[in-house]
């Protein structure tokens, strides 16, 4: 998502924009929400972080959507054009969003049928973008390519061009639909909703959690790319090996001995798949053949 | 007779600690070697442990009034700044203790005796701070330490400060408060049902990763910072009624019809007393106003008490280099944007690393604050210096840097 | 030496107590060697935490303890610990909480704080005779802040800060015998991925009071780089090639728990890791691969020697 913002960031430097760019980590982790924002303008750019009344936002993990706390749609207004990654239509997103902006998909390539090559994934999107905006020509977004991913073997960089134009191609007949929204009223300005804090005891404001466990209710199951399956024919109900390796804890054992996954939390990492002595576990891509 | 260390123990067993996690510095050794020697005695019942470094030592004391007992410890100036980090940490816990700093300059160049910019390096960490000019002060500061930091209204921890040398190491005669009127003035460490405990899940001092969050939790602890002096008012009264001896966030001595007031914190205060009540007796009206209570600002109190005023000496024991002096800073933050009559403020710094303020270095002060009054118009801050003292370095520096010469080889 | 109840697989826990959803990588080796340890240790302890990527546990206002937590500082968890520990004692003594409420205090560190900037506070601890666990996850950098080098660091390995083709020319610090030196009341390095030596150990440990700290090596699919699912693989490769020793130091003297027959070449394990692929790629560094292998063998030669190869039954 980084390399994605810069590349775009560095494609409209290139066309004489004004250009900010910044990553936002979520917690440096694997698995949680990335954001990148980037501001191109012909004016100087003053203004700093999150973007209130985003032109466009890409989102090249479709499952964030669900995620509250990802706030992927955080700040958007109505003229807010989205660009989703996804196999799902634009209809059926704007029903499950009600929303009424315009909403562009980016398909998946044929190849990717079995598993989403994610390291590509952010290129993409970031050429769908760059077409959607309609300013930046392909032989500008190549020479950022290169120039952002120059630390990379060459074999890697023209395979990436290679998807990021096509990608580039598949946007050609939306392209130029994105504009500069434009600037905040100031008359009337919105009066911002402020409070007096009122004082609360130090039981209350400090920080600190007074339950247990209150982790669960965090789903990060939807982290997962690839499922594991418990072959329940092949499962010996050995001693729990899988339950015990599980780095999460999220495989349960149930009163018959035999072990359960819970699918809220699995990560996907497939630390069982690889340790069952039985080879009784499958991995399935997330999304297709549920159990 | 006490020292101002021997107070500061006095104070500590009379509010009956349970936990002294310690490391030794000077000027406060003194107040840890007596306490220890109580409990060694039975004299006091606490447990004593001797930590590797005031970083740790300060982490152990808000961990264990976190765990709900009552805590005592003692610093200075590089032990302050070392442990300077968990400082803001154990004060975000809302940790309530009390920690003595000792005050002392700090270093480059390192050095033994006092100023205030140890103790005003802790100004924003979110730690109370009361400042004591007389040992008397010390043991009563102890005492009424606790009984804010410990209130449901607050629930902060406290430094109360005393000047390295001149009280640490100075006997003054202190009245000490008997067990029964300390009793009835702290009640028990109340650990409002929190603390490590089995079967209740207590999860204290987690990550906030957004600014919101954070916000809150911050805005929080400073609202509790500012409930501390109308804390210190009931306190002060309780006390008053129990002892006899009145405290207030801001002392004024003899200001009531005076043009010109020092502004001064610290044992040096005392100097200033002197030196009111010498102009007074040849006529001018002079006094003092000496914060207490640094941590809140007592900016309502400062502002009604130099409502008629003309004009303000302020004399800081720091210096913030480019800056100047913090209490001079912080007071006319405070008065700025006041009525029309706001007194004339000059700054003046001494009294670094120990350097005394003479008498006739007060009168001057005096002399410049009328003069700047009159054309309302202050001078620029005054580092307080003499010829003779220039001339004294300047004898040293022949020394230190000798060119040419004999030299033995 | 106690009978261990934990003879085979079947003995170990099988409800596991740590909460699901916390922010740790997915094939975290350091989170499997906590759970596994957490399920023992039980719910009644106070996990005092230092700065690492332990710290994003608990974020507010989610935690996935059942019991307490306090997060310190990066350098000064023991002291943390030694407040909680004092306090609970002065409870305890004094009748205000009653010996049912009371509870274990356990520091939770990476090897950032625990092979560096907290050793000072460490030693403090041990000295002190602190009544204390100690659980160090080393994944070999300081990984919350992207794989810098820190004291763990092994020889050769490439981070975020010796990213060159030789890596890392420092060798790993032996955190092991430091503790030793001090002559705590037990310590012992564990693996995730050997559950039944880590939880003998463990309940030895539960059973002991005074300083006892435990070194679990913490396999980190981010830091490492290799695919989440090899986590388990590499930490058993780590104890079959020999660099990293089983142990446990109690009454005074050294002893391995678990010995490697055979020992498999050191290169099984290290070409599994992108961190070392620059050993392989674009062509073999023979000279520094047989200095790894130079080191282990000397270690286990030495081992051997000094007699520390006597192993527990089972």
């Amino acid at each position: 998502m980084k390399t994605a913002s810069r590349i775009l960031g560095t494609a409209f430097f290139k066309k004489g924009y004004q250009v900010q760019d910044a990553p936002r980590y979520g917690a440096e982790r694997r698995g949680a929400p990335i954001f990148a924002y980037v501001r191109a303008a012909h004016d100087k750019i003053f203004e700093r972080g999150i973007i209130r009344d985003p032109s466009l936002v890409v989102v090249a993990d479709e499952t964030l959507v669900q995620m509250p706390a990802a706030g992927v749609l955080q700040g958007i207004c109505g003229a807010t054009v989205m660009l989703i990654h996804s196999r799902v239509t634009a209809d059926a997103w704007q029903n499950r969003l009600h929303l009424s902006n315009p909403l562009y998909i980016l398909t998946p390539d044929e190849e990717e049928d079995e598993q989403i090559d994610w390291r590509s994934l952010g290129v993409k999107c970031a050429a769908a973008a760059a077409r959607l905006c309609g300013v930046i020509p392909w032989v500008t977004f190549s020479s950022a390519l290169r120039e952002e991913m120059g630390g990379l073997p060459a074999a890697v960089v023209k395979e990436t061009l290679a998807h990021a134009r096509r990608a580039y191609d598949r946007m050609e007949s939306d392209q130029g639909c994105v504009h500069a929204v434009p600037p905040i009223p100031t008359r009337p300005c919105a009066t911002p909703d402020w409070v007096d804090l009122p004082f609360e005891d130090a039981r209350t404001s400090a920080p600190a959690i007074h339950q247990a466990m209150t982790s669960e209710a965090v789903k990060t199951g939807l982290w997962r790319t690839l499922r594991p399956l418990i072959n329940r024919d092949q499962c010996k109900g050995c001693a729990w090996i899988c339950s015990t390796y599980c780095p999460d804890g999220a495989i349960l054992v149930n009163a018959e001995g035999l072990p359960q996954i819970d699918y809220d939390h699995c990560k996907g990492c497939l630390v069982c798949v690889a340790q069952c002595p039985s080879h009784a576990i499958e991995t399935a891509t997330e999304g297709e053949r549920n159990s | 007779m006490l020292t101002g260390n021997g107070a500061a123990a006095w104070g500590a067993r009379l509010a009956g600690i349970d936990y002294l996690p310690a490391f030794p510095i000077t000027p406060q050794t003194e107040i840890i070697e007596t306490l220890a020697r109580w409990i060694d005695s039975g004299e006091l019942d606490a447990r004593f442990v001797t930590l590797e470094s005031e970083h740790s030592m300060i982490t152990a004391a808000g961990a264990a009034a976190a765990a709900g007992v009552r805590v005592f410890s003692a610093t200075s100036s590089q032990g302050l700044l070392y442990g300077m980090e968990m400082l803001y940490t154990v004060a975000g816990w809302r940790s309530p203790f009390v920690l003595v700093n000792v005050s002392r300059g700090l270093a480059s160049p390192i050095t033994l005796e006092p100023d205030h910019n140890d103790i005003l390096a802790a100004r924003n960490s979110g730690f109370l701070q009361l400042h004591c000019t007389t040992c008397q002060e010390v043991v009563d500061g102890v005492l009424l330490a606790y009984r804010i930091a410990e209130d449901k209204r607050v629930r902060l921890p406290v430094i109360v400060n005393l000047d390295g040398f001149y009280l640490s190491f100075t006997r003054e005669p202190v009245d000490l408060p008997g067990t029964d009127q300390v009793a009835r003035f702290l009640p028990p460490f109340d650990a409002l049902n929190q603390g490590f405990r089995a079967g209740i899940p207590f999860n204290q001092a987690v990550a906030v990763l957004d600014g919101s969050t954070y916000s809150y939790f911050r805005y929080q602890a400073h609202l509790a910072a500012l409930n501390a002096e109308n804390v210190l008012a009931e306190s002060a009264d309780a006390f008053a009624e129990l002892c006899g001896r009145r405290y207030a966030a801001l002392e004024a001595y003899r200001c009531d019809d005076a043009e010109v007031v020092f502004v001064m914190m610290g044992s040096f205060a005392t100097k200033a007393k002197a030196a009111v009540d010498r102009l007074r007796a040849s006529g001018q009206p002079v006094g003092l106003l000496r914060p207490f209570m640094l941590r809140p600002f007592p900016g309502t109190a400062f502002r009604k008490a130099l409502a008629d005023k003309r004009g303000v000496a302020v004399i800081d024991q720091n210096l913030a280099p480019g800056l100047g002096g913090a209490l001079y800073t912080e007071l006319a933050a405070h008065l700025h944007g006041q009525a029309a009559d706001t007194p004339v403020l000059v700054s003046f710094i001494g009294g670094l690393g120990g350097r005394d303020i003479s008498q006739e270095e007060f009168c001057e002060m005096v002399n410049i604050t009328r003069q700047a009054a009159d054309v309302d118009q202050p001078p620029p801050p005054r580092l307080l210096y003499t010829a003779s003292e220039l001339r004294a370095i300047k004898k040293m520096q022949t020394i230190a840097m000798q060119q040419g010469g004999e030299q033995r080889r | 030496m106690n009978e261990s109840c934990y003879k085979t697989f079947k003995d170990l826990p099988k409800e596991h107590l740590l909460g699901t959803g916390t922010a740790m990588c997915a094939g975290c080796g350091g989170l499997e060697a906590l759970h596994e340890i957490y399920d023992i240790l039980g719910e009644k302890t106070v996990f005092i935490n230092a700065a690492g990527c332990m710290t994003l546990l608990s974020i507010y206002p989610y935690t996935p303890f059942r019991g307490s937590w306090l997060y310190t500082s990066m350098a000064s968890a023991p002291a943390g610990a030694q407040g909680v520990r004092d306090a609970m004692d002065i409870l305890l003594a004094k009748g205000r909480i009653s010996e049912a409420e009371e509870m274990e205090t356990v520091v939770l560190t990476g090897d950032g704080a625990a092979y560096g900037m907290g050793l000072s506070a460490t030693s403090g601890a041990i000295e002190r005779n602190l009544n204390f666990f100690y659980l160090c996850y080393d994944n070999e950098g300081y990984g919350n802040t992207g794989q810098q080098t820190s004291g763990a660091t092994p020889h050769a390995a490439r981070t975020a800060t010796h990213s060159g083709m030789h890596g890392y020319p420092g060798f790993k610090k032996d955190l092991f015998a430091i503790w030793a030196a001090h002559d705590p009341c037990y310590v012992a390095t564990v693996v995730g991925a050997e559950p039944l030596d880590l939880a003998r150990k463990i309940e030895q440990a539960k059973s002991l009071s005074g300083p006892r700290l435990i070194l679990a090596l913490a396999p980190c699919p981010t830091g490492w780089d290799f695919a989440p699912q090899e986590t388990v693989q590499i930490g058993k490769l780590a104890v079959q090639c020999g660099v990293w020793p089983l142990k446990e130091y109690r009454d005074g003297r050294v002893v391995h728990t678990q010995v490697p027959k055979i020992r498999v070449p050191v290169e099984d394990y290290l070409k599994r890791q992108g961190r070392f692929a620059h050993l392989f790629e674009p062509q073999r560094n023979e000279t520094l691969l047989r200095e790894i292998q130079g080191r282990i063998d000397a270690y286990w030669a030495r081992v051997e020697q000094e007699g520390l190869l006597e192993s527990e039954d089972g």
